[in-house]
Order: C-alpha cells, then sequence, then structure tokens
C-alpha cells in the first residue's frame, strides 16, 4: 500500500459527503458553463463583423433613404430584400470628392425558385468591372471571371460546387462557395453578375411563374471604397449632401451600431453573472466554512498525529479545489452544449452575426475558463482553509467533541 | 525525559480567568509509566495536551529530550510530534473514510515514509487482534475495536512518548487487561514512556508512578 496522501484523503472526503459535493459542483458547472457560453457568444460575435467586415471590403454604401434601414437589416442579419433606384446615382456618387471607387449592386429577394432546401436566400448581383469586394475573392480562389449562368454561394447554402440550382426558372451552375463569414449577408447569399441577373429578370417573364421586373437602369445599392486622406464619414455626408434621396451608410456606422448591441449584451451578461460568481463564492465559502466547522475535531487529530499547518491548509484547498475543476469541466461541457443548441435560437432573437471563434481562441477561452473555475473555488476556501490551519490542535479537538 | 517547568494554562469563561494548569511542574524520566488520577475538570486532559505541545501554556515551560518544544516554531513541532509523540483519546478518534489499516497508517503520511510501515501496521493491529478487520471502515467496528485501532495507530511511528487520555474508557474488562498489558510490554520492552490520564484506580495503581491533579495542581501519590 503506497503512503497515504493529502490528494486521496481531500478524495475520500468529497465522497463521504456525495449530495453537498454534487450540490457544490452544480453551483461551479452553472457559474462556469453561462460565463464560458457567454464569452463564446460575445467572442464569435466580434469575430463575426470582423470578418464580415473585411468581406464587406466597402467604406460606404449608398442605398435609397426609404430603405435605409431594409439595408442595415440586410448587412447585418442577412435578411434577404429588394429596393431599387437609378443608376445614375452610381454615375453621381463616383464624382464625390474622396470616391476612389464606386461599384453597383443589386439585390433580389428570390421568391420563385425551387429547389430542395428550405433557407433564406438572399441573391447579391455585382459588377465585375467595377467590382472591388466579390472579384478580389474570384481572383483568388477561382482564377476567372464569373460567366453568365454561373453562381458562388455562401456558405450556409446547402450546395456543392457543381450543383445546379434554379432561380426565377434560370438554371445556374455552383462555382464556388466562400468561407463562413458569420454574417448571413455573405453566408446565405448567392452572387451572380449583374449581366446575369438581368438576363435572368429578362427570361423571368416567359420562364417563371412568378416573374421578376428589373430595368437595367436600376440598382440597389453602391459600394464605395474611400481614398486615402478621406474618412467613409466623411465621404458619406457628402455624397448625402450632393444626391437627394439616398442614404449613405459608412461601414464604421453599421459596426457602432453592431458594437452598441454588443456592448449592451455584453453589460448585461457581465452583470449576472457577477452576481453569478459572487454567488458561488458565497456560497462555496459557506460552505467550506461548514465543512471546517464540522471537521473541526478530525483536523485537530491529524494535528495531533503531525500534520503541519500546511497539510490541513492543503486538505481545504484541495478539496475545494478539485470540486471547481470537476464543476468546471462539467459547465463547459455543458456551456458549450446548450450554445450549440440555442445558437440559432439566441441569433435569430437578436438578429447578430456570429461566427465560432478559431479554434485557437476556442483553446484559450476553455483554459481561462477552468483557471477561472479553479480561482474561485481557490478564493472561496481560503478563509475557510487558512481558518483550519490556525486552528490550535487541542482546542480543534475539544471543540469538535 | 520530560521537564515540565512552573506550567500555567488559563482559560477565558464568561469574563472569568480560570488557570486549568496552575504552576506545574514536573518530571518524567524516560521509560516511566506515570498515571494521572483526578475528577474530571481537574486538568488532567489539558496538562497531557500541554506536554504533548496541542495548546500553549500561558507561562512555563515543556522540556522534552532538552528542547523547549515551545522555543520550536509550528512545524518543527509538528514534526516532532509526529515522531516521537503520540496520542490515545478516550472517544474515537478514526478517520471514518479510511479503512483500519489506513488509519492505523496515518500518522505516516505526516513523516518521511517508512518502507516497512504496512507491515508493522499489519503485525500493531495483529497484536490488537483486528488482523482481520484490515479492510474494514471504522464504521464497521465496535467502539472498543475502535479505540484498539487507535492504539496499535499510536505505536505506528514507533513513538518514545504516549501520552493516553482514559484509554481505556469504555472497553470491556478482558480487552482493558489486554491493553494494559500491551502498554506495559511496550514500555518494558521499547523504553517508551507512558503518561496515562484515567479515573479506573486499578489502572492507576499498576503504574510505576501515581500521581493526582486537583483544582490544576499535582501532587505525587
Amino acid at each position: 500500500m503506497k503512503k497515504i496522501k493529502i490528494f486521496s484523503l481531500a478524495v475520500r472526503n468529497l465522497r463521504r459527503k456525495f449530495v453537498r459535493t454534487f450540490v457544490l459542483l452544480l453551483v461551479v458547472a452553472v457559474v462556469t458553463g453561462t460565463l464560458l457560453s457567454a464569452t463564446i457568444f460575445i467572442t464569435g460575435m466580434k469575430n463575426a463583423m470582423k470578418i464580415g467586415t473585411y468581406r464587406l471590403g466597402a467604406d460606404v454604401l449608398v442605398v435609397p433613404e426609404k430603405n435605409e434601414s431594409q439595408a442595415k437589416a440586410a448587412l447585418l442579419a442577412g435578411e434577404p430584400t429588394s429596393f431599387y433606384m437609378d443608376r445614375d446615382v452610381l454615375e453621381k456618387v463616383k464624382k464625390i470628392e474622396g470616391v476612389k471607387k464606386a461599384s453597383p449592386q443589386l439585390f433580389l429577394k428570390p421568391s420563385s425558385f425551387t429547389c430542395c432546401f428550405n433557407v433564406d436566400v438572399f441573391l447579391v448581383a455585382f459588377e465585375p468591372k467595377t467590382d472591388f469586394t466579390i472579384t478580389p475573392w474570384l481572383e483568388k480562389n477561382l482564377k476567372k471571371p464569373l460567366a453568365g449562368n454561373e453562381i458562388i454561394t455562401g456558405r450556409e447554402i446547402p450546395v456543392v460546387v457543381g450543383d445546379t440550382i434554379p432561380f426565377f426558372g434560370a438554371p445556374f451552375n455552383v462555382v464556388g462557395t466562400m468561407e463562413p463569414t458569420g454574417m448571413k449577408f455573405f453566408d446565405q447569399t448567392v452572387f451572380m453578375t449583374m449581366d446575369a441577373a438581368y438576363t435572368m429578370a429578362e427570361n423571368s417573364k416567359t420562364k417563371s411563374m412568378q416573374p421578376i421586373d428589373i430595368a437595367k437602369d436600376k440598382i440597389s445599392a453602391v459600394l464605395v471604397q474611400v481614398q486615402e486622406g478621406y474618412t467613409p464619414e466623411r465621404v458619406a455626408i457628402r455624397i448625402e449632401h450632393d444626391i437627394e434621396g439616398i442614404k449613405a451608410i459608412a461601414s464604421d456606422e453599421v459596426i457602432s451600431t453592431v458594437r452598441r448591441q454588443l456592448n449592451g449584451l455584453l453589460r448585461g451578461i457581465l452583470a449576472i453573472s457577477a452576481v453569478l460568481w459572487i454567488l458561488a463564492l458565497l456560497m462555496m465559502g459557506f460552505a467550506f466554512y461548514m465543512i471546517v466547522n464540522e471537521r473541526q475535531r478530525e483536523l485537530g487529530l491529524l494535528r495531533a498525529m503531525g500534520a503541519k499547518k500546511g497539510h490541513i491548509f492543503s486538505l481545504i484547498i484541495t478539496e475545494a479545489v478539485m470540486i471547481s475543476f470537476i464543476g468546471g469541466v462539467i459547465g463547459l461541457i455543458s456551456g458549450y452544449m446548450l450554445l450549440l443548441t440555442f445558437k440559432s435560437l439566441i441569433l435569430h432573437s437578436l438578429k447578430l452575426p456570429y461566427l465560432l471563434p478559431p479554434v485557437m481562441v476556442l483553446i484559450e477561452l476553455l483554459s481561462g475558463a477552468i483557471i477561472f473555475s479553479m480561482l474561485t473555488g481557490l478564493l472561496s476556501s481560503l478563509l475557510p482553509a487558512v481558518s483550519a490551519s490556525k486552528m490550535e490542535p487541542y482546542e480543534a479537538i475539544r471543540k469538535g467533541e | 525525559m520530560i521537564e515540565i517547568k512552573n506550567l500555567i494554562k488559563t482559560y477565558n469563561i464568561g469574563g472569568q480567568t480560570i488557570k486549568a494548569v496552575d504552576n506545574v511542574s514536573l518530571m518524567i524520566e524516560k521509560g516511566d509509566l506515570v498515571s494521572i488520577v483526578g475528577h474530571s475538570g481537574s486538568g488532567k486532559t489539558t496538562l497531557l495536551s500541554l506536554i504533548g505541545g496541542l495548546t500553549m501554556p500561558a507561562s512555563g515551560s515543556v522540556i522534552i529530550d532538552g528542547i523547549d518544544i515551545w522555543s520550536m516554531g509550528d512545524d518543527k513541532l509538528s514534526e516532532f510530534r509526529n515522531k516521537k509523540i503520540s496520542f490515545i483519546y478516550q472517544f474515537s478518534s478514526l478517520i471514518p473514510t479510511l479503512t483500519v489499516l489506513e488509519n492505523v497508517m496515518l500518522p505516516t503520511a505526516f513523516g518521511s515514509h517508512d518502507e516497512n510501515a504496512e507491515e508493522y501496521a499489519k503485525k500493531l493491529l495483529d497484536t490488537v487482534g483486528l488482523k482481520d478487520k484490515m479492510t474494514s471502515y471504522p464504521s464497521q467496528l465496535s467502539g472498543g475495536q475502535q479505540r484498539r485501532v487507535a492504539i496499535a495507530r499510536a505505536f505506528i511511528n514507533k513513538p518514545e512518548i504516549i501520552l493516553a487520555d482514559e484509554p481505556t474508557g469504555d472497553l470491556d474488562e478482558e480487552t482493558e487487561k489486554e491493553i494494559l498489558s500491551l502498554f506495559h510490554s511496550m514500555n518494558r520492552e521499547k523504553n517508551i514512556t507512558f503518561v496515562i490520564v484515567t479515573h479506573d484506580k486499578e489502572i492507576a495503581n499498576q503504574a510505576k508512578r501515581k500521581l493526582k491533579m486537583g483544582n490544576g495542581s499535582i501532587k505525587e501519590l
């Protein structure tokens, strides 16, 4: 038989009061799970915003004034929408001081395609000649321009390269799928050229049950890249000033809208987490105070056998850290599972972009959560452990009788 | 040798200072077997705890083998207790989560590991007649059996001093005789010093030296 260790004494003590140990495990699990899922969620949203904004690639988005909220909803929540304005807005925007590049896009809400999946698909058409957001991706990944019957799809559209899917009666070949961004605007969108979109609209009059009517002089939005030395906000103000009936949305404005929502959410989650954490600390602290109290004689006896103050301190701390470690792991697993289960529901109600953080970030978050939960155990048991180790052995034995 | 000099231990109860041990001076030679008798509350148990370094005196000193135990730091004193002193209590002092064998071996957890500790623990359990209960837990033993395990445990680190507080309190006559015989043989063969606090006159009379405590003071009988 090996020498009895403080660790094995701690394990047996925890087993002795199984119900109490279980309740403490549960408390730590709830706190850690809540904190972890909240942190992953917030990090995921920030991650999606970062990648999504980068993918958008435009500094300013010009849309019809009356459709500003629809445009923002399309960008942030990927809500399919369609609105149109005259193409001459594009020419006017190009002439504005500070505008480096301007490219039109056409937003189409498909209502007539028949296919085998049930996702709100958003059709976005772009002009390859002037485009500076989709084309770089094509050059990097497809190394060829998009043909009239070809489309590229967002990651959440359940198709693979080589599939053919119909829109408004016209078949389109899927030639590429984009990397996930967490923004529905990209992940649930099908991209085609503007020529293809106009032809599709024209043909839909004879080929589709629900034809679409878009004149060639109509566009939905103008994406703007500003020159160096100009801020998107300044150019947006100038565009709005010079062109009537339009709204120029600076990319920072989109981000700050989300950031405001995120910050509100973050503050709420942090407040709840802080309250939960303090409650857990108090509960565990109280539980360990009780544990020390009811085991006074036992601890006194250990001291009489030659246990040092450090042995008693380690024993209490080991029990607390073990509870918080196991509880933390349970919390991590259950928190992550709950997050995956309810992700769609939460995102649907919040209408915010989300992309699971990269593996390394996830590992950091998981390690952080485990350290945090162990720290909770350590902090909560610190005072009881110190007081247990400082007890005079004779007093401990006498009071515990 | 245990040398106790002007030992005073006080307690503050309800604002009043009570002297549990009042200016006790005493010499106990190595290998002595001393019994201390006295009424409840006379300070016997407190004196035993003072000798074992479990409680700090208000004044005075306890010198064991030339070392004032209260001049050591707490860790040194713990090591000293672990190696040289063992306690036997009148109540069940076993750890409920450990088996009988583990309970006997428990003091070795706080000192240097002895490879032969397990064999010695089994031998001690055999001596107290509980070799067949090695894997049992304290809750599966009778009060008398638990006491015998605690007595076996007291010898595991081969101590020089055993401080026993009513060691045979609730044991049957036969077991009591066996335990006392074990104490005497250990005292003779291993030259272990025994200080036994007891109410039992018969046990007290078997000691080499008899002391009586009353109102915190001690006198030779």
